[in-house]
């Protein structure tokens, strides 16, 4: 027939095998029974279990071991060497950065892996030995085991109730009438949300159905991968009180994955810390953040920037990640390890008992010297707006469709050579402000004054003053994935960047510019698609800063970086805003990060500047209740933060 | 409110469906100036020049008068149901559909249940054995349905079984109703195989991508049944493969064309060639017509279908 | 925010997979027939009157057509009518959508708009309706069965070049490139372009193979090329009372039609699916 289905959509969507990742079909055969007994090395088997062995036929727990995750089609293995175990009532919580291997292991624990990945090693839960057998794990799934997932935007099905959601996940017998409203209740939802389709729930609230779901079934063991990562701060804490309130309450174990080391001390009993698809590091929460037997688990809490002071210096791991292969038969961290050994690079540690309760896989747990504490840093004094390389003035947009104003009226302006940092959640109007300085969005009333030139609208400026401004002010975005071109090489990219900054661009000069963000020579022949999310950052600052502008835009530039790599670009940014007395806009939702770098900060509500002043005053003394609810949504790895 | 915003929804739809309509009607009417020669010319056909025939055709086609006055007259006419005389027959071309609509009814009936019949099943297989031989047997399949011409397919299938296996008759439209719905299946079959294939595409890709989405995972690890699973993922899919249906109509009625004239079946197809052949530009224009609002009335119902199966359209919420 | 990279479970590149292979093989063996056909077989169109219509035999490997044209050397000379038409089709319509689709995409505005209710509108119409219909009360032929498919199909490249800009559109390196005040003509062509060339490409093979089909079909009701030609989509025509003699003049340009048409989808098909795991993987 001659039909056209040529379409984008139907372009993409034929296609034999259309490819990739992600968990696939219903229960057909097999599917879920990927994991199945391997024959386990006997160091493993040893390296598994710590002083208070527990029963291996314990109900209403988990136990983990020797597990392994490969991708049989490529031979790569993704962890290994796994094995850990949550006691009933007990929560864990496996803490990890990017390709860790941590979400992995909870969905293999779980018999949920994606296409295309094959476990082995031995699952134990609620007593129950499953790696063997798809069967029960079927039907532990539910009224057993349960598993809240990240994002709350894709999580529930799009075209259903969520009334009816959460019920049919019930089990057998009970009355939906009865128990749907209870579960809403359970996490503080009113009883007509039941009614109400997904999309139209906020994600907080959207996340609490979630919840209310994975508990219908009656769970002992609820496994929660990174439950609130994608909602706003403030939101983060009411749903991780609340599943930490639940979770005490029905006396579940608790398994929580997560990146953020300060919220898996907050949150649970003990901690997992995962690295490279091994485990690094095991202990009780308390005694892990007093001291860590560790120099990753070191590294990684050195990394994360506290809220409460400024440090002189971010103390930054070198390097980034590696995948589990590239350090196989040695220490997974050796390589960027300040206090490695010749050792450490021969054998592959496996997790040891160290004292009662903690493990560690490092070979020099025992003698891992005493650290320093990091030095205080110090804010600059504001020293007026004599020469104000940006002043905004009442600025207001509005976007077509949006029940209200990204912006209503904000004023802000920077000094030449300051840092200001503007915070906020999502929907504060903060990105919209930068994308407004920067041009890339026309304010519908305002001004924006760009070392004194009129910047409000750039269509209605001269062909010189646009090229004024855009040399005046340059920007580096969130993703670093996005932000570089990736049919053209770094050195491509870098030259025009140099040329039209009206700079010479030859390939010297692209190497110098190279070296000033810390990357090596070599890079300029290489495309985006061979380099790490760090190091393409550092080239999408390197192509903002070419021509030396007066004021780098920096929207959420770490945000979406590991915490190690996070320090890193930190780092950098401070240190060119030395050398080239740059004054920065710096966007952020994290006001642990934005206190390393700011000297004054606002402070954005819904479009509106609720609080301004010095980054010290600010953070110290918070004057406005949302300023303090921000503050006391930064996790400070206290017990009790939740409350 | 929200029942409101559906109320905006629809009528919006309408009327652009409305316009749609209208400025294709204009594009039909033209089609009277775009035949090469006069106007006159091609309104008398291979009738003589007398003045009477001409004065005939200047009184109904009103050619003295300014052309957007010619086309209301025209559109006047057809809204009253008077769709002119056939040059070639000289008889009212509305009876001519009149007779001929029916076959062309009852054809592409019978092929969309022949390729709804198997296209989804089939569909469905691929995605659930994704990767598998059955997958790829399916998937290439689809494509090869997709890529026929029917009437391609039409003469290869009264090779193999009216001419081989003599299972089928070669022409003719059969008596009564078991006897012509035997006639009407190897015809059906070879509307109904680009269709399949189009079918076969869209609701395998449609299912995958939502067996892929988190709610799927997220379904089974709060223990599910797969049938309920299944259920979700396939209520789901139905969206994309409603997008669809409009494509296959369209196919389907470009199709009826050559596989009536591939089987020598007197349908609206066959009348369409036979008039363009014959450059009778009256019942041409009528056809072109009647086809535009086929298409048109499909697509809206699409439209309005795709609301009510997805509330975030019909609730005014946000695709995500 | 982390969002873990869904990256790990997806399946590095193998071998293009047999049915790419063997479409690939198909389309160069049509290529050969193409662009060779006037030396493989000079005389293909030499009638034998008095030898008829013959089922297959020695000398006639598919038999003859009624005219007494061999089958075998009338499906090699048919490549030769059927491809080039397609060709045209499919790269003008895409020299149109590239031409259209990218400023429209990249600057918006009134181009846009206009752009769209072009697609809008066109999408509406089955095209192979129209360009009949057109075609013959215009009695143009060929040549502008050619021109009618060009500007029917030019909405649907264009719709999918300005899919794919604007996918690219907002990305932070687009951005990057207009903060360093690029022009929007060297955006466009350097930047955004390469990135969205191979969904233009895969497309070319996806329309190439719906305009061969839609030629052959023109040519099947006599509206394309004139009778006698060696075209498949009028030999099957030619020959559509003739299968019960010889079944051979109907099987083998149906087939060359069915088989062409499904190795460029096939391989457009394929050829989308990499951009698009290339896409995911970033």
């Amino acid at each position: 027939m001659a039909s056209r289905a040529d379409g984008p959509g139907a372009g993409n969507a034929g296609g034999p095998g259309t490819g990739g990742g992600g968990a696939g079909r219903p229960e057909a055969a097999g599917l879920s029974g990927g994991i199945r007994d391997a024959g386990l090395s006997g160091d493993v088997r040893g390296a598994g279990l710590s002083g208070d062995v527990r029963n291996a036929g314990l109900s209403g727990g988990v136990r983990v071991e020797g597990l392994a995750v490969r991708q049989p089609a490529t031979g790569r293995t993704l962890l290994s060497g796994v094995s850990f175990e949550v006691a009933p009532g007990e929560s864990v919580a496996i803490v990890g950065e990017s390709g860790s291997g941590k979400s992995l292991t909870v969905r293999a624990m779980l018999g949920l892996l994606p296409r295309g990945l094959e476990a082995t090693g031995r699952v134990d839960v609620d007593g129950v030995r499953v790696d063997d057998d798809p069967r029960t794990r079927a039907r532990q799934r539910g009224g057993v085991v349960s598993l809240l997932m990240q994002d709350p935007f894709t999580l529930l099905n799009p075209l259903r109730r969520v009334g009816r959601q959460i019920a049919d996940g019930l089990p057998k017998g009970a009355d939906p009438k009865v128990e749907v409203p209870r579960l809403l209740a359970e996490v503080g939802l009113p009883e007509d949300v039941a009614g109400r389709h997904p999309f139209q729930l906020s994600g907080g609230m959207r996340q609490r159905v979630g919840l209310a779901a994975a508990l219908a079934g009656g769970p002992r063991v609820l496994v929660a991968d990174e439950p609130t990562t994608a909602l706003d701060a403030t939101t983060q804490r009411e749903v991780l009180a609340l599943v930490r309130r639940i979770q005490r309450e029905r006396d579940m174990a608790f398994v929580l994955i997560t990146h953020d080391l300060r919220l898996a001390f907050s949150t649970c009993d003990r901690v997992v810390v995962m690295y490279a698809g091994r485990i690094m590091e095991t202990g009780g929460a308390a005694a892990v953040r007093n001291e860590q037997l560790h120099p990753y688990t070191r590294a990684l809490l050195a990394a994360e920037p506290p809220a409460d002071r400024r440090l002189a210096v971010i103390p930054a791991v070198p390097g980034s990640v590696p995948a589990h292969d590239a350090v196989a038969d040695r220490c997974a961290f050796a390589e960027r390890c300040s206090l490695a050994v010749a050792e450490c690079l021969a054998v592959g540690p496996v997790p040891k008992a160290v004292r009662p309760g903690r493990e560690s896989a490092c070979l020099r747990a025992t003698e891992l010297p005493a650290q320093p504490a990091p030095a205080p840093g110090v804010t600059l004094p504001f020293r007026g707006l004599a020469d104000a390389v940006l002043d905004v003035r009442d600025l207001r947009r509005t976007f077509a469709g949006a029940g209200r104003p990204a912006l209503a009226g904000v004023s802000l302006s920077i000094a030449s050579g300051e840092v200001v940092g503007v915070v906020g959640e999502s929907g504060s109007g903060k990105t919209t402000l930068a994308r407004c300085v920067a041009g890339l969005e026309r304010p519908d009333a305002g001004t924006i004054l760009l070392d004194g030139v009129d910047c409000s609208d750039y269509g209605r400026l001269s062909r010189t003053a646009v090229r004024q401004a855009r040399r005046t002010a340059q920007m580096i975005f969130q993703d670093p994935y996005s932000t570089l071109n990736p049919a053209r090489t770094i050195g491509a990219a870098l030259a025009e960047a140099l040329r039209a900054d009206g700079r010479p661009a030859a390939s010297g000069d692209v190497a110098r510019l190279l070296e000033s963000v810390g990357l090596g020579r070599d890079m300029a022949g290489m495309r985006p698609a061979g380099l790490s999310g760090g190091e393409r950052q550092r080239v999408a600052i390197a192509r903002a800063v070419a021509g030396e502008p007066r004021l780098l835009i920096c929207d959420e530039p770490v945000s979406a970086l590991d915490v190690s790599v996070q320090a890193q670009i930190l780092g950098l940014l401070a240190e060119l805003r030395e050398r080239l007395s740059m004054a920065m806009l710096f966007i952020t939702h994290d006001l642990a990060v934005v206190r390393q770098i700011a000297d004054r900060l606002y402070v954005l509500e819904a479009g509106r500047c609720v609080e301004t002043g010095s980054a010290d005053q600010v953070l110290d003394a918070p004057a406005h209740p949302y300023t303090r609810a921000l503050l006391a949504s930064v996790p400070d790895g206290s017990a009790g933060w939740l409350g | 409110m929200a029942w409101r915003s559906w109320g905006a929804f629809l009528l919006r739809r309408f009327a652009g469906t409305a316009v749609v309509v209208v400025l294709l009607s204009i594009g039909v009417f033209g089609l009277l100036y775009l035949a090469p020669g006069s106007v006159q010319q091609t309104l008398l056909g291979t009738r003589p020049a007398t003045p009477e025939t001409i004065a005939a055709i200047q009184a109904r086609y009103h050619l003295d008068d300014p052309l957007p006055v010619q086309y209301l007259s025209w559109l006047g006419g057809v809204l009253r149901g008077d769709l002119g005389v056939s040059i070639r027959t000289g008889s009212p071309v509305a009876d001519m559909i009149g007779d001929r609509l029916p076959l062309t009814l009852a054809l592409t009936g019978y092929g969309t249940l022949l390729s709804l019949l198997a296209g989804i099943p089939l569909g469905v297989a691929g995605a659930l054995r994704r990767g598998r031989a059955t997958d790829r047997l399916v998937v290439t399949a689809g494509v090869v349905g997709l890529s026929a011409p029917p009437f391609a397919v039409g003469l290869l299938l009264l090779v193999v079984f009216a001419a081989w296996l003599g299972w089928f008759p070669v022409y003719g439209t059969g008596e009564g109703l078991a006897d012509q719905i035997w006639h009407l299946t190897l015809p059906a079959a070879a509307l109904a195989v680009g269709a399949v294939g189009m079918l076969v595409r869209f609701s395998r890709a449609a299912l995958i991508r939502e067996l892929d989405q988190d709610y799927v995972v997220f379904a089974r690890a709060r223990g599910l049944s797969s049938a309920a699973v299944l259920g979700y993922a396939l209520r789901n899919s139905l969206v994309p493969i409603l997008t669809a249906a409009g494509l296959i109509v369209t196919g389907m009625l470009a199709g009826t064309v050559l596989v009536e004239v591939t089987f020598a079946l007197p349908g609206l197809g066959s009348l369409l060639v036979d008039s363009v052949t014959f450059k009778d530009v009256p019942a041409v224009q009528a056809l072109a017509l009647l086809l535009t609002l086929l298409i048109a009335v499909v697509n809206l119902l699409v439209d309005v279908g795709y609301s009510v199966v997805d509330p975030r359209v019909r609730l005014g919420g946000r695709t995500s | 925010m982390k969002h873990p990279r869904a990256g790990l479970a997806r399946e590095t590149r193998r071998r293009p997979p047999i049915s790419v292979a063997v479409a690939l093989a198909v389309l160069v063996a049509v290529a050969v027939a193409t662009v060779f056909a006037p030396w493989i077989v000079p005389d293909a169109t030499a009638q034998d009157l008095m030898l008829g219509i013959t089922g297959p035999g020695p000398g006639h490997p598919l038999g003859t057509d009624d005219l007494g044209r061999d089958v075998l050397e009338l499906l090699v000379a048919g490549a030769r009518t059927a491809v080039p038409g397609a060709l045209c089709v499919a790269a003008g319509s895409m020299l149109i959508g590239n031409l259209v689709g990218l400023p429209a995409g990249y600057l918006g505005g009134w181009v846009d708009a206009l752009a769209m209710r072009w697609a809008d509108l066109v999408f509406s119409l089955p095209a192979l309706l129209v360009a009949i219909v057109v075609a013959g009360v215009l009695g143009g032929g060929y040549g502008l069965a050619i021109a009618v498919l060009v500007v029917l199909f030019a909405p649907t490249d264009t719709r999918v070049v300005r899919g794919a800009v604007l996918e690219q559109r907002h990305r932070p390196y687009v951005e990057a490139a207009q903060l360093k005040n690029l022009s929007a003509w060297r955006i466009m062509t350097r930047h955004v372009w390469p990135n969205i060339a191979p969904v233009a490409l895969a497309n070319v093979f996806l329309n190439f193979a719906y305009a061969l089909v839609s030629l052959a079909s023109l040519s099947f009701l006599g509206l394309g090329v004139p009778a006698g030609s060696p075209d498949w989509g009028r030999t099957l025509s030619d020959n559509r009372t003739q299968f019960l003699t010889n079944p051979w003049t109907v099987i083998a340009p149906g087939l060359a039609i069915i088989a062409t048409a499904a190795a460029l989808n096939i391989v457009g098909d394929w050829l989308y699916e990499r951009v698009d795991r290339r896409g995911r993987a970033r």
